[in-house]
């Protein structure tokens, strides 16, 4: 072990057992935060200065002032298409550029005309298009409010929380000096021609100037308070541009939830913030993360949902430096029974929830996402950002993951007992002990002499491997990347122009840029076979410490002020790690020329990460609230695009009882991704190190996996077309019973599929919500029927997982469960067909190759199935697709179903043929025997 | 080892006969000869479990009718169902039936993909040839390791034997030193009792303390302290001395020389010097006559010690005392040296005890195939250093691998002669065919 290592460690656990709180900023100690949160409720001094709107087709401009100071600031409004509201606010004149974030919107966003439908010297009321919602921008103070009809949906700066910390020189310094002088010679010039054609307009430049002068001396007395410099711990943050920080409130009438901006360790459903911390979005390497809190973790993605009954919409702030979002609520801490007795004394005040978002630097971009229903919001910031990247079907089993298997021997043992105790497995992982002393895209010498022997080893059996590449590469002159990236300038810099270097696990290192393009094509091609030595094709990437992490800066990331080209950190902090994932899957594309998806899992990642791969919620605990907040975690990410998600199975620090660790395989097995992982100092724990039982509990835990891959790859087939997520809160698909509002100990996966983990130590039972008056609901296992709309207590064992399909749907399955899921691939198909009241069912099959890009080329089956009137039927959904497959239906299980006289078959050449079947009286289940057509053509299964 | 091969060759022969013989009847496709049985063509099937009679022709049919598995033998259609690779010309064995057609081959015949992708290979005369050789170069390395481990048992014998002798030795030499030593030792006391009162004559003083010595007691502490057969730490032995050591003030300008030249000794011979001071009333004569008492006890504790690890039942495992052996695993040299202590030196030169002598793993079962070593050097994330060594059979005595598998937990091979179990011999014949 490296000494770096030990040390580091060591000092992290030379304190309790927790985050070290006092290693990351609060609000106070964050200078920007704290002066902007200092600003509180009341009338803005923002003016929208109407005689300068312009109107184009696409979009409109309006000046708005600043009252106090007298500085400008341009506001554009665009519609989009799909019912976006675009606001952008930037500084009129800026001193010079400030970063407006590229690469995370997939397009430049097509507009809509927008038209002006009535106008006075109060302001203006805009059409958003034919479903009568309309923008009011509102004068002075300056405002925006959109509305449907008569309400009011969102509201800008109603609560006059617009800040704009325009751009400035420093007062103290020479240049500043030297300008403001040339600017008052000019100013008196000026006042010399003007004087003679207006004297009108001199008084009100006086005011003004007079203004300014106030305003300026303001400032001056503010200056000291963390604006040019600050320091936090032994840091300091040089501020060369100054203060620079923005901020705007937005409210939401008639909304009590809201949902979003991960990455934090708490409740799918946001909580007020008026008694603590906003929620912090600044990627930072937490070690041993708290739970419930909303400190900032290792990736940000700035958008939130609001939702009540009748609608949902959304907020999408586009801005990568470090941000806080204070959330209130009107109602928020009234009791049950003071909320019934608002109803019954008919008070006045409806629930309204206030946001406000604060960023260090950058512009006012914000995507208003109207909605209504929360689909229409994911296909809205899909249509912005993309959807989530298909990924390559053996992604979706699961992953075996330790940090570390220590050598070749170990990952053929690991492998090896993978097959003597029949469990299924995909891949295999390698942490950083795989490299030549932590650099990456090398291998140890010794312990990984020859690790194409290994990968041809795995290939053997259809099974993949995923090696550690982290972007902290080692300063070390006979180290061929580190040689290269230096060579070519590609490190990011300090402030002073060097190369930056902080310490990381291989000792002193730098940091490529990875936002320069050309910086992440040279990266990419570093993962070509005959660049990336020892790698194949069943090898993939793993892209961790992305935050940056940097163990000696401040707050364990990166200087504020190392300069990425035109920009600093402080800038872009937050979208760091999303072009290293970006880059990493780049590099795994175009190694196998354009053909095979690429699989990157990431640690940190931003808005539109999503396109990427997959992210993991960091380095939890083996312990059972870490178990618990694995499902308001993941689905958070799954509201805002980022559907491929899981959290380490059995807790990375720590070590998990064998219940635990059981739980959290049956957990995981209904997670999209399903990896356990174990810190280095922990003692082993494969499947099969606990005694026969708990092999036996996980084995059958990992192969009701398996048997669901065909839905789950639809459902990311799904995701990947729609932006929906796969794992989805309850209330997405029962948007009107609030019943399910605040649920996160239990999800949906897709529509058909309710997941009610155990995650309590001991249970004896758990008590499920089943949604939807209208729905029943089956037990997967059992079959039993249960309505919907009702708390539903079950009692378990250690080997029940609570799961329910919905009655009306149809889940394909392949229940031949093999050694992974390419050994699974010719497999036949069961049919599990689950009625609902009315006798009705509907589902899709999915199939294509499971690992190229050929399914865009529509070289894939997709099907719907659906059963009514006693009839199944398969249809082709795209009918110009064109695959074919050796898979067939090797059964129907139709749940909820009579008994019928006879099941008849007919294929598509008109040819009917008798089918076999069983009926359980008990459960009312038919099984068919063997109606055997091939499981890409059409055809109808006839009860009668 | 002859007898071995013909019985596999007869089995062989017996497969192919029965596998002619019954050429007739429908192949039923996954089962074994003994299986045969259940699977005679006729109208109906009963499953193996007797849940389910279905028609004969949805044998095999890829569909699972059978709770057991039992109609499916030759598919991939059950979830829980085996299927048999007859591998004529290697050895027969059971597969899961999901590895049946999911193109890797697992069977050595190739029966398992008979409707696959795979292109196998009949590998079972190759592997056939290779498993005969292999079991018989085992064969030969279990007779040539049973021949060593009789002549180490042997010697073990005479090595316990000698050393019985040797402690006994040792114990007489140590009461006659004793015996001396204390008739010594009364003479000075008596001169000391008379010196004393002459000088307390002299100052008129109280002398409240008595210099008495209890020889008993210390002769106590000495055997409690160095045949003690748990490892004594030096607080304890602190806390046992400090006492005697107050009563007796006057040690010797050289006592701390004694100590600094034993510090890199053990703790036993460090508190020998230390005990053989506090004896030391009369410098001149005592200090050598203690010295050699102590060192006596020193010698017989040792082997005491030595000779109360169990050695296996026939002692054969005794010769290993005091050997050590090393083996290099990429930057570290291990030191293994049996029943004492295992180390880890790596290439920058420091060394890590990864355990002490701690005991047999299944002691119980009177079987002697793992060695654990513990308290090793502490970890920094708590709990202290541990190595499992397990013994195999092999002509050599080696040091055969090391891993570290989790944190701090070392696994180690160790091969020598005296693993070699006959009982292994007669069970290998029986599991290799």
């Amino acid at each position: 072990m490296a000494p770096v290592l030990v040390l580091w460690l060591a000092m992290c656990l030379g304190a309790t057992w927790a985050v070290d709180r006092g290693n990351f900023k609060t609000c106070d100690q964050s200078a920007f935060c704290k002066r902007q949160r200092a600003l509180k409720p009341g009338d803005s001094p923002y003016r929208a200065l109407l005689e300068t709107m312009e109107l184009t087709n696409t979009r409109l401009t309006l000046q708005l002032i600043n009252d106090n100071n007298k500085v400008r600031l341009l506001l554009e409004l665009y519609r989009l298409q799909g019912n976006i509201t675009r606001v952008k606010i930037n500084e009129l004149k800026p001193l010079k550029p400030r970063y407006e974030v590229p690469d995370v919107l997939i397009r430049d966003p097509p507009t809509e005309p927008l038209s002006v439908l009535s106008q006075d010297e109060s302001g203006v009321v805009l059409s958003l298009g034919a479903e009568s919602q309309r923008v009011i921008v509102s004068v002075r103070p300056f405002r925006l409010d959109i509305m449907e009809g008569h309400d009011v949906l969102m509201s800008l700066n109603s609560r006059g929380l617009l800040a704009f910390e325009h751009l400035r020189m420093r007062k103290d310094t020479f240049s500043y000096k030297v300008t403001s002088t040339v600017a008052s010679v000019w100013d008196n010039i000026k006042r010399v021609f003007s004087s003679r054609a207006d004297p009108e307009a001199e008084k009100k430049e006086e005011a003004d100037s007079a203004d300014q002068a106030e305003a300026t001396k303001e400032e001056e007395e503010k200056a000291e308070e963390g604006m040019w410099e600050e320091t936090f711990k032994s840091h300091s943050d040089s501020k060369p541009n100054g203060p620079s920080s923005i901020s705007l409130d937005f409210s939401f009438p008639g909304v009590e939830h809201v949902y979003g901006i991960p990455e934090h360790a708490d409740d799918l459903k946001l909580k007020t913030t008026d008694n603590g911390d906003p929620y912090r979005l600044f990627n930072l390497d937490v070690f041993q993360y708290e739970l419930y809190n909303p400190m900032a973790l290792y990736g940000a993605v700035p958008v939130m949902l609001a939702h009540n009954a009748q609608r949902t919409t959304g907020i999408f702030w586009l801005n990568a430096a470090e941000t806080w979002v204070d959330i209130s609520s009107n109602t928020a801490g009234k009791t049950v029974f003071g909320k019934m007795l608002d109803y019954v004394q008919g008070s006045s005040e409806i629930p309204q929830t206030d946001v406000r978002w604060i960023s260090e630097s950058g512009i006012i971009d914000v995507f208003i996402m109207l909605g209504p229903t929360p689909k229409h919001v994911f296909s809205q910031y899909a249509s912005l950002t993309g959807t989530q990247s298909f990924p390559p079907l053996a992604s979706l089993g699961y992953h075996q993951c330790r940090w570390n298997y220590n050598d070749q021997e170990d990952v053929r043992s690991v492998d090896a007992g993978f097959d003597e105790y029949d469990i299924p497995y995909d891949f295999i992982w390698l942490d950083i002990e795989h490299t030549d002393g932590k650099r990456y895209f090398t291998w140890d010498p010794h312990k990984f002499a020859t690790p194409k022997e290994m990968l041809q080893g795995l290939l053997d059996k259809k099974r993949k491997m995923v090696a550690i590449v982290d972007p902290h590469i080692k300063i070390d002159s006979n180290y061929k990347i580190h040689n290269e990236i230096r060579s070519r300038g590609f490190y990011v810099k300090n402030k002073d122009g060097g190369d930056y270097e902080g310490w990381c696990w291989p000792g002193n290192a730098g940091y490529p840029d990875f936002t320069r393009a050309d910086m992440r094509a040279w990266w990419a091609s570093m993962f070509a076979y005959d660049q990336y030595e020892g790698s194949m094709e069943n090898l993939y990437t793993w892209n961790d410490m992305n935050e940056p992490s940097v163990f000696n800066g401040p707050e364990v990331t990166m200087h504020k002020d190392a300069v990425h080209g035109d920009w600093e950190n402080r800038d872009v902090h937050n979208i760091y790690g999303l072009y290293v994932q970006m880059a990493t899957a780049e590099g795994l594309v175009q190694r196998s020329g354009g053909v095979e998806r690429p699989f990157v899992l990431t640690r940190a990642f931003f808005a539109g990460s999503q396109r990427y791969g997959a992210v993991w919620t960091g380095d939890n605990a083996a312990e059972w609230d870490h178990l618990k907040i694995s499902i308001p975690m993941c689905l958070s990410l799954g509201l805002v695009g980022i559907s491929f998600c899981g959290a380490d199975v059995g807790g990375f620090f720590k070590s998990p009882t064998p219940e635990l660790l059981v739980r959290w395989y049956q957990t995981g097995a209904y997670q999209p991704f399903f990896r356990a992982h174990a810190h280095l100092d922990t003692p082993r724990r494969e499947p099969w190190l606990f005694g026969p039982e708990n092999t036996a509990l996980i084995r059958e835990a990992i192969r009701q996996r398996y048997t669901f891959l065909p839905y789950w790859y639809q459902q990311f087939y799904h995701a990947y077309r729609t932006g929906e997520p796969v794992m989805r809160p309850l209330w997405v698909e029962y948007t009107q019973d609030p019943a399910t509002f605040a649920v996160d100990d239990e999800f949906l996966i897709g529509q058909n599929l309710l997941v009610h983990p155990v995650t309590e130590e001991g249970a004896r039972g758990v008590t499920a919500y089943l949604p939807g008056k209208e729905e029943v609901w089956f037990d997967i296992h059992t079959f039993q029927k249960h309505n919907g709309a009702q708390n539903l207590y079950i009692p378990v064992t250690m080997s029940s997982i609570p799961v329910f399909q919905r009655g009306g749907s149809i889940i394909p399955r392949k229940m031949r469960v093999r050694r992974s899921s390419s050994c699974m691939e010719h497999d036949p198909y069961t049919l599990y067909a689950a009625l609902n009241a009315r006798g009705v069912a509907e589902g899709e099959l999915y199939m294509d190759d499971g690992h190229t890009f050929n399914y865009e080329k529509k070289e894939f089956i997709h099907r719907r199935l659906s059963f009514s009137n006693n009839v199944l039927s398969s249809v082709n959904l795209v009918p110009d697709s064109h695959f074919t497959t050796n898979s067939w239906i090797e059964r129907i299980v139709l749940i909820g179903s009579s008994k019928p006289a006879k099941v008849t078959l007919k294929t598509a050449d008109g040819i009917e043929s008798q089918l076999e079947f069983d009926f359980d009286a008990s459960m009312s289940v038919v099984t068919v025997r063997k109606p055997g057509m091939n499981a890409g053509a059409d055809w109808t299964v006839t009860l009668e | 080892n002859k007898m071995l091969s013909s019985e596999m060759w007869i089995h062989i022969l017996a497969i192919a006969l029965f596998c002619c013989g019954s050429a007739d009847s429908r192949k039923v496709r996954g089962i074994s000869s003994s299986y045969k049985r259940f699977y005679r063509e006729k109208k109906s099937f009963l499953c193996i479990d007797g849940s389910k009679l279905i028609p004969f022709e949805q044998v095999n049919d890829d569909y699972c009718d059978c709770a057991d598995g039992s109609d499916e033998p030759g598919t991939s259609a059950c979830p829980h169902g085996r299927f048999y690779c007859t591998n004529l010309g290697f050895r027969p064995h059971y597969i899961p039936s999901s590895r049946v057609n999911d193109g890797i081959c697992d069977c050595c015949d190739a029966s398992d993909e008979y409707n696959s992708h795979a292109r196998c290979q009949n590998t079972c005369w190759n592997l056939g040839q290779r498993e005969r050789a292999y079991v018989e170069g085992q064969m030969r390395t279990l007779d040539e390791g049973l021949r060593l481990k009789q002549q180490l048992i042997e010697e073990g014998v005479l090595l316990w034997r000698e050393k019985q002798a040797q402690l006994r030795e040792l114990q007489q030499v140590a009461e006659d030193l004793q015996i001396k030593l204390e008739e010594h030792r009364r003479k000075k006391r008596e001169a000391d009792r008379f010196k004393e009162q002459t000088l307390r004559a002299l100052k008129g003083g109280d002398g409240g303390k008595s210099f008495h010595l209890k020889n008993k007691t210390l002769g106590g502490i000495l055997i409690c302290l160095f045949c003690n057969p748990y490892s004594i730490s030096l607080d304890e032995v602190k806390a046992e001395v400090v006492p005697v050591h107050d009563e007796e003030r006057h040690l010797g300008d050289d006592e701390a020389m004694v100590l600094t030249t034993t510090e890199s000794a053990k703790t036993n011979r460090t508190l020998t010097c230390v005990l053989a001071h506090l004896l030391n009333t009369n410098k001149k004569f005592t200090v050598q006559g203690i010295k050699k008492v102590s060192f006596c006890w020193v010698l017989i504790c040792d082997l005491q010690k030595k000779l109360a690890i169990d050695y296996g039942t026939d002692w054969e495992f005794l010769f290993l005392n005091g050997q050590c052996y090393k083996l290099k695993v990429y930057e570290y040299m291990y030191t293994l040296c049996p029943f004492n202590h295992i180390t880890q030196k790596s290439t920058a030169g420091t060394e890590v005890s990864l355990g002490l002598w701690g005991m047999w793993a299944e002691p119980a079962k009177n079987r002697y195939n793992q060695m654990i070593y513990e308290n090793g050097e502490p970890c920094w994330q708590g709990g202290s250093r541990s190595t499992t060594v397990t013994l195999t059979c092999g002509t050599e005595t080696a040091l055969r691998s090391v891993k570290e598998p989790s944190k701090c937990q070392y696994i180690m091979d160790f091969q020598t002669p005296v693993a070699c179990q006959p009982v292994l011999k007669q069970r290998g014949v029986h599991s290799e065919l």
